[in-house]
């Protein structure tokens, strides 16, 4: 069994305890990456180890990046930010309830099968793009790919952050003993605002069904930079490229806003989702405006 | 690692994988810090780090290097926060007290530092999101968190709403997982994997077998116990004892189990082991395969289901029929299971979390006949049904300590708990009602099948003949055996599902009858107390000014009312002994509080005859005279009496003296006789089924999103009719709980078995949904005190009807709102997406 990281520990201590993880630990508690520095071209390099509750709460960076900040409050509870950094935020296990279930194998414990293709639920995938039908947990993954964020990783070039999945076989696609270091995030738009926004039961504290997350840039009346993505449907965080451009060079409305999925659920448990999907990239961009 | 622990330092050196709360717990020996679901969700293990609120349970012991930890024992017991929460009843259990005391002393001191003024509602739930409590105290957390921010408690002790509420805010109340004994050893259960197979294996040293027989019939099933130093060693070797299973057919889902085709889990010779759900004896019962039907209980049943054919044949107006159903419900106490024995030639101690530690000093000395049994559960936190009966965890600890000469400590973990101790059945329900505006219920048939796993019990259509009037009435229950675990009974057991689908009807026939829903209950029923309820229900401005009609607009609002009865009941044999003792007045009986206020209803029962003398209750120890289970509803009317009786006894005594003059004086009082006698003139166990059914109403509003499928629950009015009330603040606080346990019910919760591995899915807290403090709605309690005057002491128990009507209330509010009728529930948002009139 190989080694494991250990960064704030709020996945990784679950699984020590269900027994889905047996191997070394690599504690990160003191490598430093905690930092938040300004970059040369205007942006920031945010350390590994840097907390959600920080994400959420420092308030030069809900400045420059309002959907992340929005993002990052909005997960989990106050105490799990606290301690939840966001290298582990990005590199979290999946919460599928099969593979958190020792009684279980499946393809992300060495398995053959999927236990939940046969019985999805209403929280499983819309899209199916990989075996997993899971969808990916990391919330704060959606902001950073709407914003372009890069990974630093230690033993490879720097990649972007959209490049850490892209793959519903893995949870990301760091080789074994990689170490996320850092994310930069580009230069601040200034004017961006943004609209977070998640589809639970309960008030707060709950994995979503559905999550979508916006930046929209409006000058003149018209939008001139757009970045949306949406949680809870795919076994990866899906940025949706095709309703960015729309939006682009348009003055907003809503009209504008309200998109239409051209999406076919894998699942007849997860139809839902689409509408819900919609609602919610609809509340957001009224958010951000 | 080096620490400041508390304001002292401390050196440790952790293994890798030692969370921050084991070693708090064990090597630091403070237990204030309390466990719950091991996985961050409930917010019990939170403690200080320099300063900021973190959830100990994940956090690796070793990030602790350098820093300073506060916990609740740290926090000492005069902050604002703990003064507030002592006068303002913001807990019951306790157990998830030190989490929210640890994380509300943060919040306060910020906001003094920061702040003027008094927080909104909504910040103070935002600061504590992170934290469960089951019991459902929230609205007096809340109020606490305000007032103490607010500077009420800066400089004056606080009055105790509650006896034990100063132990409970400073984690010095002790709880059976905080039981610690010299050489202990832990044990660990091994479990079966397999939901229905013939089992062969070979016990290992400190170990003992907990199946009997052979045959495993779920997955999760005690095959056997291990004893080991730590609870990690004893995990280890239960996990590699090996178990050979010889399978055999299984049906898990309730739907292939009925076929029949299905193979069948109990033959005719072991049906009679098949474990019960139900609180007492159950009903007679005819078996086909994994079905066991009851008798129908009926009341001119051929003309109510004459009547009930003819209305669908002439589709009459006020005809309704629907299936309904109900997920399994999981007590979730958010102590879990769990129990110390101590072994010995001269007898056998045992710590556990009960709600009955009489009933199980009674099993235990018929099980193992030791030379003595002393059972001690001084703080239990929760119960809610699931802690009535000998468990598994007592079984193993006390076979262990026998076994090992050891005191041996069994503590379920989470996934244990959800898994296998117990729960709420399932339900799928048959509703036939025919209804007339004036004439009253004309028929009403109801066949429901319980989903209780391998347990019979199920007992829901049967409360029908208690509830409105006395027209004809044909009911019959069953039960869907599967491999799955066995349910329990769950506070009002039967209540809540039956209310779901007979209070919906009700809903239904007035919508279709053009009635109001109120006006049509108060003709239907005859129980007088009820319909004092109804009275006033009607004048609210809530009902008044409910919506009516179909809405349109993405939220919507919407007004529900249901109501709920259940049987009143006591322990007759109940015993108060007060002794005065250094000037004080120290009451004992053998019962134990779960959070229900029982010490505070002894202590004000005696408060009305010594007004200005110190109180002592002590509880939880199985050696004073006799008292109640903590279940029934039944406490109150059981203790409240025999207190009464037992200080009047000391004040006949004392002849108009001081207490002083009485040092050393011991008086037993006992429970009065009802004016006019039982309902049943027999006990069953010490207990008998008193004259008339407690009464409660609730009026809920809902707002529904009708996007996103979010159902927010806004405000809940409930009417309770149960007499006299002994103690006010805790009594308005359990009827809160009830409230919220019932919103819990009608929206997140739900437990989930796989279909064909019956291993329980919804086994951690994230995917068994408790309801929180930002989903507690405005709530008002309204008591009704007439119509006990036939009791002694003029009152009853309230846990079990203060909770039944909330769900079905629930649903028909999201009805008036949205048109949509859920006869699912929970009601999921994807249920709500799909089922909601487009």
């Amino acid at each position: 069994m190989t080694a494991e990281y250990r960064a704030g520990g709020t996945d990784l201590m679950e699984r020590r305890a269900s027994g889905r993880s047996t191997g070394h630990i690599i504690d990160l508690y003191d490598q430093g990456l905690r930092s938040i520095e300004p970059t040369p071209d205007g942006g920031f390099r945010i350390g590994a180890m840097v907390t959600v509750d920080t994400l959420a709460t420092d308030p030069v960076l809900a400045k420059a990046y309002p959907a992340l900040s929005k993002t990052a409050g909005s997960l989990a509870t106050p105490q799990i930010r606290r301690a939840a950094t966001v290298g582990g935020v990005l590199l979290q296990k999946t919460r599928c309830r099969y593979y958190r279930n020792e009684h279980y194998e499946c393809l992300k414990t060495g398995g053959t099968g999927c236990p939940a293709r046969d019985n999805p639920g209403e929280r499983a995938v819309v899209l199916d793009v990989g075996p997993c039908v899971a969808p990916h947990p990391s919330s704060v993954a959606l902001a950073m790919l709407i914003y372009d964020a890069v990974a630093e990783v230690d033993r490879s070039p720097s990649r972007r952050v959209a490049d850490l999945y892209s793959d519903g076989a893995r949870d990301h696609l760091l080789e074994d003993g990689e170490l996320l270091t850092a994310i930069t995030l580009p230069p601040p738009v200034e004017g961006e605002r943004a609209g977070y926004k998640r589809a639970i039961s309960r008030a707060s504290a709950e994995w979503p069904l559905a999550e979508a997350v916006a930046h929209l840039t409006v000058r003149d009346g018209v939008i001139i930079r757009a970045g949306v993505a949406v949680g809870g449907v795919a076994a990866v965080p899906l940025r949706l490229a095709g309703v960015e451009q729309a939006l682009t060079g348009q003055p907003p409305s809503e009209e504008l806003f309200t998109r239409s999925l051209d999406w076919t659920a894998a699942f007849p448990e997860t139809a839902y989702k689409i509408p819900l999907a919609e609602t919610l990239i609809r509340d957001v961009l009224t958010q951000a405006l | 690692m080096r620490l400041t622990f508390n304001g002292g330092s401390r050196e440790h050196d952790p293994a890798p994988d030692d969370t921050a709360a084991e070693v708090i717990r064990t090597a630091f020996g403070a237990t204030g810090t309390k466990v719950s679901c091991g996985a961050g969700v409930c917010g019990a293990c939170t403690i200080l780090v320099d300063g900021e609120p973190k959830v100990s349970c994940l956090l690796p012991a070793a990030h602790l290097d350098g820093t300073s930890v506060t916990t609740v024992e740290g926090i000492g017991g005069d902050h604002p926060v703990q003064r507030a929460f002592v006068e303002l009843d913001a807990l019951q259990c306790g157990f998830c007290t030190p989490g929210f005391v640890t994380e509300a002393t943060a919040f306060h001191d910020r906001w003094r530092e920061d702040r003027e003024g008094v927080p909104s509602r909504e910040e103070v739930a935002d600061a504590l999101s992170g934290h469960l409590c089951r019991c459902g105290a929230y609205e007096n957390i809340l109020t606490a968190v305000q007032k103490a921010c607010a500077g009420a408690f800066d400089d004056r002790e606080p009055i105790p709403a509650r006896v034990e509420a100063p132990d409970k805010v400073t984690g010095a109340a002790e709880y059976t997982v905080d039981v610690t004994l010299e050489n202990m050893l832990h044990g660990a259960i091994v479990r079966s994997s397999q939901p229905h197979a013939r089992v062969t294996f070979e016990l290992p040293e400190d170990s003992v077998r907990l199946l009997e027989g052979d045959i495993v019939r779920y997955t999760g099933q005690p095959i056997a116990a291990v004893a080991a130093g730590t609870l990690e060693e004893a995990r280890k070797i239960a996990h590699a004892l090996k178990i050979s299973y010889e399978p055999l057919p299984s049906v898990v889902d309730p739907d292939e189990a009925r076929r029949p085709d299905a193979p069948v889990i109990f033959d005719q010779n072991e049906r009679k082991n098949a474990p019960s759900s139900a609180e007492g004896a159950g009903f007679p019962a005819r078996w086909k395969g994994n079905v066991r039907s009851g008798y129908p209980s009926a009341w001119r049943g051929r003309t109510a289901r004459k009547r009930l054919d003819a209305a669908r044949e002439r589709n009459a107006p006020g005809y309704f029929a629907a299936t309904f159903t109900t997920a399994g419900q999981s007590h979730t106490a958010l102590e879990p299971h769990a129990s110390v024995a101590d072994w010995r030639a001269d007898g056998l101690t045992l710590y556990t979390s009960t709600q009955g530690l009489g009933h199980i000093k009674a099993a235990v000395a018929k099980r193992w006949s030791p030379p003595k049994v002393e059972v001690i559960a001084r703080h239990v936190g929760g119960g809610f049904g699931a802690k009535l009966s000998l468990g598994t965890d007592a079984v193993a600890a006390i076979e262990l300590s026998r076994k090992t000469g050891h005191p041996v400590k069994v503590e379920m973990s989470r996934a244990e708990e959800l898994t296998d101790t117990g729960y709420r059945p399932g339900t799928r329900t048959e509703l036939r009602m025919l209804g007339t505006p004036t004439g009253g219920l004309a028929a009403i048939s109801l066949d429901v099948a319980g989903h209780g796993g391998v347990s019979t019990g199920s007992m829901v259509a049967t409360l029908g003949l208690m509830m409105y009037g006395r027209g004809p009435r044909h009911f019959r229950d069953r039960d869907i055996i599967g491999n799955a675990p066995p349910a329990s009974p769950f506070r009002g057991p039967g209540g809540p599902p039956f209310a779901w689908a007979v209070e919906q009807g009700v809903d239904e026939i007035a919508h279709r009858l053009g009635a109001d829903p109120l006006k049509l209950r108060r003709t239907w029923d005859g129980n007088l107390r009820r319909r004092a309820l109804y009275e006033i229900a009607e004048e609210l401005p809530l009902w008044r000014e409910r919506p009516i009609g179909a809405q349109t607009g993405r939220f919507r609002r919407g007004v529900g009312v249901a109501a709920a009865n259940w049987i009143y009941t006591a322990d007759v044999d109940t015993k108060i002994e007060i002794t005065v003792r250094d000037g004080r007045i120290v009451a004992r009986t053998a019962t134990q509080d779960i959070g229900t206020g029982v010490r505070t209803v002894i202590r004000n029962a005696i408060r009305d005859v010594f007004d200005d003398a110190e109180i002592v209750v002590e509880l939880g120890h199985s050696g004073a005279p006799h008292g109640p289970v903590a279940g029934g509803s039944r406490s109150t009317a059981s203790v409240g009496p025999a207190a009464r009786d037992a200080a009047r006894k000391l004040a006949d005594h004392l002849d108009g003296k001081p207490v002083s003059e009485a040092e050393g004086v011991t008086v037993v009082g006992q429970r009065p006789k009802d004016k006019g006698g039982s309902a049943v003139p027999v006990s069953m166990d010490h207990m008998r089924i008193g004259r008339g059914l407690a009464g409660a109403v609730h009026m809920t509003e809902v707002e529904v999103d009708t996007l996103l499928g979010h159902t927010r629950v806004l405000k809940v009015w409930g009417g309770i009719a149960v007499g006299t009330v002994y103690s006010r603040q805790t009594a308005r606080n359990q009827c809160e709980g009830g409230i919220v346990q019932g919103i819990g019910y009608a929206l997140y919760e739900e437990r989930i078995t796989d279909p064909r591995t019956g291993v329980v899915l919804s086994a951690n807290l994230e995917d068994y949904r408790l309801p929180g403090i930002k989903d507690t709605p405005e709530m008002t309690i309204h008591f009704h005190e007439d119509g006990w005057d036939h009791v002694p002491g003029g009152g009853i128990g309230l846990g079990e009807v203060c909770t039944i009507s909330v769900a079905a209330s629930v649903a028909n509010a999201v009805f008036n709102a949205t048109g949509f009728r859920p006869l699912d529930l929970p009601i999921r948002p994807d249920r709500l997406l799909e089922g909601m009139p487009r």
